[in-house]
């Protein structure tokens, strides 16, 4: 069980989630749990790094159903089970970086730039945020980004120029991921995308959350999250 | 002594733990939590003879205590297992049981075959796969094409063979009568119930084939009830599983009458299940000052 350090609504229906003690690389992910194992829900929730510091980790998450209404209800002081980390996380390369988010999908993507920045502070870095109805975390986004982007109810996968150069990364919503494959491959750009899938496990053992790639199956949770989006088949 | 230790087909185990088949890889997915050399024995992911990429769709579905699942047996098949998986799963010191499936008499013949050729501990037929369309429970849901596929898969491998029953069966004793006939050394029981679920958004079910599989404590009831049932019934030993979460589950089952346990949506909720469920059975001993937990299988 993790010690919940902080538990705060940061916008419509999102929250961040501090949690004692905990380590991840960028785009590593948890399975939470609001309570022990007995009670419902059964599995966890697989939920993005949002960022971490000595006293552990946050993460940002949008309530959408059973189990993130639980976490929501938590306070301060409460614990969360939390298991992982799980996934490969992001790729560093000393190189300019360009991230792509939409909507809750922004939320792995914090940490990447904030460790981009540290590792490779001589390079640009770039942000492009897409939210449906309004914006949240901007201008947390604003501090680890060289440039900032965003763009509410039109299509961010159209600001993003997804030229060659930079690595992009992009996460958010299955045909925004579509869009930014598809322009990625017109331009010759290189981009890796952060998937999303139903899992049980979280650990690479239960194959519910294969994904289809250039080379047959791959396992979100243990070959991914991320992927280049020349080998996954959306 | 240690008191959980057990023998399972003439096949010793540490404890009665099994890590059931398809919740547990291979063996190696949760090093980062344990040592699987700490339990029992473990189930192999179910092998096809020629693999498969499993089913399109949403595969995960989760249910009140439960979990319906449409994985369709995707799997390396049975000989890129034999040189990619089996010397890593072979390195883990638990008993090695490889799961197998299969979608015609002919598959689960070859695949026995090629599986004569490694040194497993437990053969353990798959007649019970839901969501496969061929085959898969089919063999398990008829009493004379389970007694035949037991019966020539037996004459063939070397190996002790287990077989693994489904709870859609319509008799799941008479089933389990029928592939004790045929020559089983043992029984393990139950795979998971048909299930479905239908997004209502959408007006469609949310499995592309419709039905699934349902795991977890929501079917510990039943599943215990048809393993005691069994149990009574055979004079072979019986596998218990089904919604095993705490060392009380294991111990029901093991109380029902079966001789080990195997674990599975338990580890998904928290993969350290089977540790504390091990460590809890061995506390139980000490506390009931059992010398062996053997001492209480079948008490009820
Ligand atoms: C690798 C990964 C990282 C993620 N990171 C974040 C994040 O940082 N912030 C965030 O808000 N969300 C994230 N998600 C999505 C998040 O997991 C779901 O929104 C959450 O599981 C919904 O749970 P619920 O109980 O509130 O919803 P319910 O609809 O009640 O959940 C029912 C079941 O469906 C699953 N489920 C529902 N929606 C999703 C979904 N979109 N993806 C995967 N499983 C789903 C649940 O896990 C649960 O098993 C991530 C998903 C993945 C796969
Ligand atoms: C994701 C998943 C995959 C499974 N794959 C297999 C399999 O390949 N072969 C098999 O015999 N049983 C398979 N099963 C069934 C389990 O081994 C077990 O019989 C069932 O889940 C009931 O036990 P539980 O409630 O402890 O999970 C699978 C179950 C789940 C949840
Ligand atoms: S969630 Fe189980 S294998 Fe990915």
């Amino acid at each position: 069980m993790a010690l919940i350090l902080s538990n705060e609504c940061v916008g419509e229906r999102v929250f961040l989630m501090k949690l004692q003690g905990l380590r991840a690389a960028p785009g590593q992910f948890y399975m939470l749990r609001p309570q022990e194992r007995l009670s419902a829900p059964l599995l966890g929730r697989p939920i993005s790094v949002f960022d971490a510091d000595e006293e552990g980790l946050s993460f940002l998450y949008h309530m959408v159903g059973q189990g993130t209404a639980l976490l929501a209800a938590k306070r301060a002081g409460e614990e969360v089970q939390a298991i992982g980390p799980f996934g490969n996380g992001f790729r560093f390369a000393d190189r300019d970086l360009s991230v792509i988010g939409g909507g809750i999908g922004i939320a792995p993507l914090y940490y990447l730039l904030k460790e981009w920045k540290r590792r490779f502070p001589a390079r640009k870095t770039e942000a492009f945020l897409g939210f449906s109805l309004e914006s949240f975390m901007v201008s947390a986004f604003e501090d680890v980004s060289g440039r900032c982007q965003v763009n509410i109810g039109g299509f961010v996968t159209e600001d993003a120029p997804l030229a060659p150069g930079p690595l992009h990364v992009a996460c958010g919503p299955l045909p925004m991921l579509r869009a930014a494959q598809k322009k990625a491959e017109g331009n010759g750009a290189e981009l890796d995308l952060s998937l999303e899938a139903r899992m049980a496990c979280g650990a690479g053992a239960c194959l519910g959350c294969s994904c289809a790639t250039v080379a047959g199956n791959r396992r979100v949770c243990k070959d991914g999250p991320v992927f280049s989006a020349r080998e996954v088949l959306l | 002594m240690n008191p959980l230790q057990t023998t399972l087909l003439g096949v010793n185990l540490k404890n009665p733990v099994i890590a059931a088949s398809g919740t547990f890889g291979f063996g190696a997915e949760y090093l980062q939590f344990f040592d699987p050399s700490m339990l029992g024995g473990i189930s192999s992911k179910g092998l096809t003879l020629n693999g498969s990429q499993g089913n399109e769709g949403v595969r995960i579905w989760e249910t009140p205590s439960g979990m319906l699942n449409s994985i369709g047996l995707e799997n390396p098949g049975v000989r890129r297992f034999i040189a990619e998986e089996y010397p890593k799963m072979r390195a883990i010191s638990a008993a090695m049981l490889v799961n197998l499936g299969g979608h015609s008499i002919e598959d689960y013949l070859e695949g026995a075959e090629l599986l004569n050729g490694v040194d497993l501990d437990i053969l353990e037929l798959n007649i019970s796969c839901p969501n496969v369309k061929s085959g898969g429970m089919a063999f398990g849901m008829d009493e004379d094409l389970a007694a035949e596929v037991v019966s020539r898969v037996k004459s063939l491998s070397r190996h002790p063979l287990l077989v693994k029953l489904t709870p859609n069966a319509p008799n799941i004793v008479s089933l389990a009568l029928a592939c004790e006939d045929a020559g089983a050394d043992g029984l393990s029981l139950v795979n998971t119930f048909l299930g479905m679920a239908i997004d209502i958004g959408q007006k469609k079910a949310v499995f592309r084939n419709v039905n699934a599989g349902l795991s977890g404590p929501a079917i510990l009831p039943i599943a215990l009830s048809m393993v005691h049932r069994v149990a009574k019934a055979v004079k072979i030993p019986v596998v218990g599983l089904g919604g095993i979460m705490t060392w009380r589950d294991a111990l029901s089952f093991l109380m029902a009458g079966a001789c080990a346990v195997q674990v599975g949506t338990a580890s998904f909720a928290d993969p350290l299940a089977m540790p504390q469920i091990i460590q809890g059975l061995r506390l139980y001993c000490q506390s009931e000052g059992l010398k062996n937990i053997a001492e209480i299988v079948g008490a009820v």
